[in-house]
């Protein structure tokens, strides 16, 4: 196995890949990338055995085979390379071989056999959708997903597929966002399928700006996304997602409509005297106005007033402000709106003109 | 006044350790002590330490508040599979119920028992009324539990002319006007009023004068000492030692040699020394539950324990007043006696025994050594306490949803 390929073009897809690989592997040759050479194209593949990522690039001077290389010292030292410098790597009985310039390296391998790879996925649906539209769909959303909950089918992302609309939904319970969009084409039945939490962040790091287009294909226990040069694979959670509809209040009948970057502002400025841990602000709507006070140990205040369009009067709920700064800063749009209940229910907040996003939060007890 | 000792606690008995994983150098703080084997056990300005132990406490607040209840065993616990006693009343006891033992082996045994789940609230509010009894006479006041405390009334505030006197005033006081009772011990250290206060239980006093302490030690068998469990009386049972007698006969030398610091502990015990200080409002740093194991067990096998040992935790955590745990910590002990602790704070706060299980036995996932290790000793903890008050719960999307199955 032998190729010769520039550094910026073999850089991207290392990139692309050695984040998949876990730093404590349970296998030794999870370490590694699984580096493959035929048909002129060189392809690399990184896994953790939950998430597997492939990418390819073209390269010369090949020589058709495949090893494994440990990931994090081919990525450091192609890093380190100096820009624009041509690379020739080739294996030589169980090492391989790599000059750069005047550089020579010697680096160990393992064989392709022992890399585990995931083949067949046992394709259930397959959707197709402009890359800007998922990277959207997903970004504006991965940041509600819990953490190391004990609600294990929370650390991770939901897809919903369901007739023409696919909706992505991350919750840690406290929040919820959600944001959807329509399919060119509809699908055969209603499809849930939870990724988990490394997954969703490997590929919202792959996702490019431009108008290329990716291929979503739901598996029986895994997702796979298909773009050009590079295919992504991961296993799904094996679990039930709540009813996520059920917690969208529908009796949220107070509104207050207001310009989404005033409110930020101010919402940015009195989370500073809010308190660390809980950073509790309350939200008072009276007729025109809304004020936001936050309050801290050391009894220091803030007090913010903005305009609102709301005819809503003597309604006060507490929030996690930065729960209500990450809903904010997830929608588009001039205007946001705000629907509230009473102190106890969530608030659902939305841009003004539709109801692509929709971001549900749970009051604190203040 | 006496000098505030830097160590927090004695070596506790009980199941529920607090302070359990504070670094050994806290634990231990170095003392001078004589070397030769055998040393006075009264110390030049002997203390007066009240050890006060409420009777089967909350088992008895369901009785004085429900007449229905009085005379039948009673036991104290939520109702699930894995639910762990907090408290059996007496009647209960007689058919082998204790504290801390699965519900359902507590109903197997007593299946007439009442059980009434747990209302901390009012169990904390006679707590409080109890506190306020002690401080009558006291300021060092050591709350180990809503139901325990220890007190040093060397320099009592009130002038009642003995401590034996103070402790009959204060149980005296504690039935009058909470018309509940409570053991008393009284010694001049806090481990023997402890072994006191049980020694005439329920409703009784008990003294040990600083002359009686080496006779009333020498009988008693070494498991009634803090810190002295299943594990290590079976250690000492194979070298002979049944009594703290035996214990002295060892010698300060042959302990040491084999149990370390540990058995300089175990030869100060055996003379009753103690010179832990009664520290008023110390903080919980940690509500724990460890066991030791007979056969060293590895990752895998230790999740019931982990399971059992988190019940025992979260019984513990409820019973602390106006304050919440916000860290889980999983303690581990190797077959050759490396100590290891992971911590995670969930940014959701369990809310049960299963739930802080849970969260332990994820823990094991960031044990990092070899697949084959084993295990000699397992801990459950929860640590990083705040006020309740500074408590601001964050409401749960899916807290009316039931959850998926």
């Amino acid at each position: 196995m032998q190729f010769s390929i520039q550094r910026e073009a073999l850089l991207k897809p290392l990139q692309q890949v050695v984040g998949v690989v876990e730093r404590r592997q349970t296998l030794p040759v999870l370490a590694n990338l699984l580096v493959k050479v035929g048909d002129g194209r060189l392809s690399l593949t990184g896994t953790d055995l939950e998430v597997e990522m492939v990418a390819t690039t073209a390269a010369e001077k090949t020589t058709d085979g495949e090893v494994t290389i440990p990931a994090r010292k081919l990525f450091d030292i192609v890093r380190a390379l100096p820009d624009g410098v041509r690379i020739d790597l080739k294996l030589n009985g169980d090492r391989v071989a790599m000059t750069a310039g005047r550089s020579r390296f010697t680096l160990a391998t393992l064989p392709a056999s022992e890399f585990p790879t995931i083949d067949e996925i046992e394709l259930v649906e397959r959707v197709s959708l402009p890359e800007e539209v998922l990277r959207d769909l997903m970004e504006r959303t991965a940041f509600a997903m819990a953490n190391q909950d004990v609600r294990y089918y929370l650390n991770g992302m939901l897809l919903d597929l369901q007739e023409h609309t696919l909706r992505c939904v991350a919750t840690d319970g406290h929040r919820l966002a959600l944001k959807e969009t329509q399919l060119e084409s509809k699908v055969a039945a209603r499809r849930q399928i939870i990724i988990p939490r490394k997954g969703v962040n490997e590929l919202v790091g792959l996702f490019e700006t431009g108008d290329g287009q990716v291929e979503l294909e739901f598996g029986r226990n895994h997702l796979r996304v298909r773009r050009g040069d590079v295919v992504f694979t991961s296993k799904l959670i094996d679990g039930r997602f709540p009813d996520y509809e059920a917690v969208i209040p529908l009796g949220a009948d107070k509104r207050a409509t207001l310009d989404r970057e005033v409110l930020r502002g101010a919402l940015q400025r009195a989370a500073i005297l809010s308190n660390e841990k809980y950073r509790g602000v309350k939200l008072e709507l009276s007729p025109g106005k809304l004020r936001i006070v936050a309050h801290n140990p050391e009894q220091e205040e803030a007090v913010e007033e903005v305009e609102a369009d709301t005819s809503v009067s003597d309604l006060a709920v507490g929030f996690n402000v930065g729960y209500l700064l990450d809903a904010l800063a997830a929608l588009k749009g001039e205007r946001a709106r705000l629907n509230l209940r009473d102190a106890q229910s969530s608030c659902l907040v939305q841009e003004d003109d539709s109801e692509q996003s929709r971001h549900v939060i749970m009051p604190l007890r203040l | 006044m006496r000098p505030v000792d830097a160590s927090p606690a004695s070596i506790n008995q009980a199941s529920i350790l607090q302070a359990l994983f504070l670094p050994a150098r806290l634990r231990r703080s170095p003392r001078i002590l004589p070397t030769h084997s055998r040393f006075p056990a009264v110390s030049p300005t002997p203390r007066k330490i009240l050890h006060i132990d409420m009777d089967a406490f909350y088992a008895s607040v369901e009785q004085r508040d429900d007449p229905s209840l009085r005379g039948k065993p009673v036991v104290v616990a939520w109702r699930g599979a894995r639910s762990v006693v907090c408290a059996a009343s007496y009647e209960a006891r007689v058919f082998g119920v204790r504290s801390a033992m699965p519900a359902v082996r507590a109903e197997r045994l007593c299946p007439q028992a009442v059980f009434v789940p747990p209302d901390f609230t009012r169990y904390k509010a006679v707590s409080r009324q109890v506190r306020a009894i002690f401080a009558r006479h006291t300021d060092l006041i050591e709350p180990l539990s809503l139901d325990e405390a220890y007190l040093d009334v060397t320099v009592s505030k009130s002038a009642l002319a003995s401590a034996t006197a103070t402790a009959e005033a204060i149980r005296a006081a504690i039935r009058e006007e909470t018309n509940l009772t409570a053991s008393a011990g009284v010694a001049p250290n806090k481990f023997l009023a402890k072994i006191a206060s049980d020694w005439r239980k329920p409703d009784g006093l008990f003294v040990i004068r600083p002359h009686q302490v080496e006779a009333f030690l020498a009988p008693l068998k070494v498991g009634r000492l803090p810190g002295v469990g299943k594990v290590m009386e079976g250690k000492l049972a194979a070298m002979g030692v049944a009594t703290a007698a035996d214990l002295r006969a060892q010698g300060l030398a042959v302990l040491e040699e084999r149990f370390g610091r540990w058995g300089r502990r175990l030869h100060e015990l055996s003379w009753g020394i103690d010179e832990h200080a009664v520290q008023p409002d110390r903080p919980t740093l940690q509500v724990s539950s460890e066991d030791t194991f007979e056969h060293d067990l590895t990752l895998d096998e230790l999740e019931p324990h982990i399971r059992r040992l988190a019940g025992k935790t979260w019984a513990g955590h409820q019973r602390e007043t106006g304050r919440i745990a916000r860290t889980v910590v999983l303690k581990l002990k190797t077959a050759d006696f490396r100590t290891l602790t992971r911590s995670f704070s969930p940014p959701t706060l369990p809310g049960s025994a299963d739930e802080l299980a849970e969260l332990a036995c994820a823990l094991r996932a960031r044990v990092e050594h070899p697949a084959g290790t084993r295990y000699r000793l397992v801990g459950v903890g929860l640590a990083g306490f705040v006020d309740r008050d500074d408590f601001v719960p964050q409401r749960d999307l899916f807290e009316t949803v039931a959850p998926p199955d």
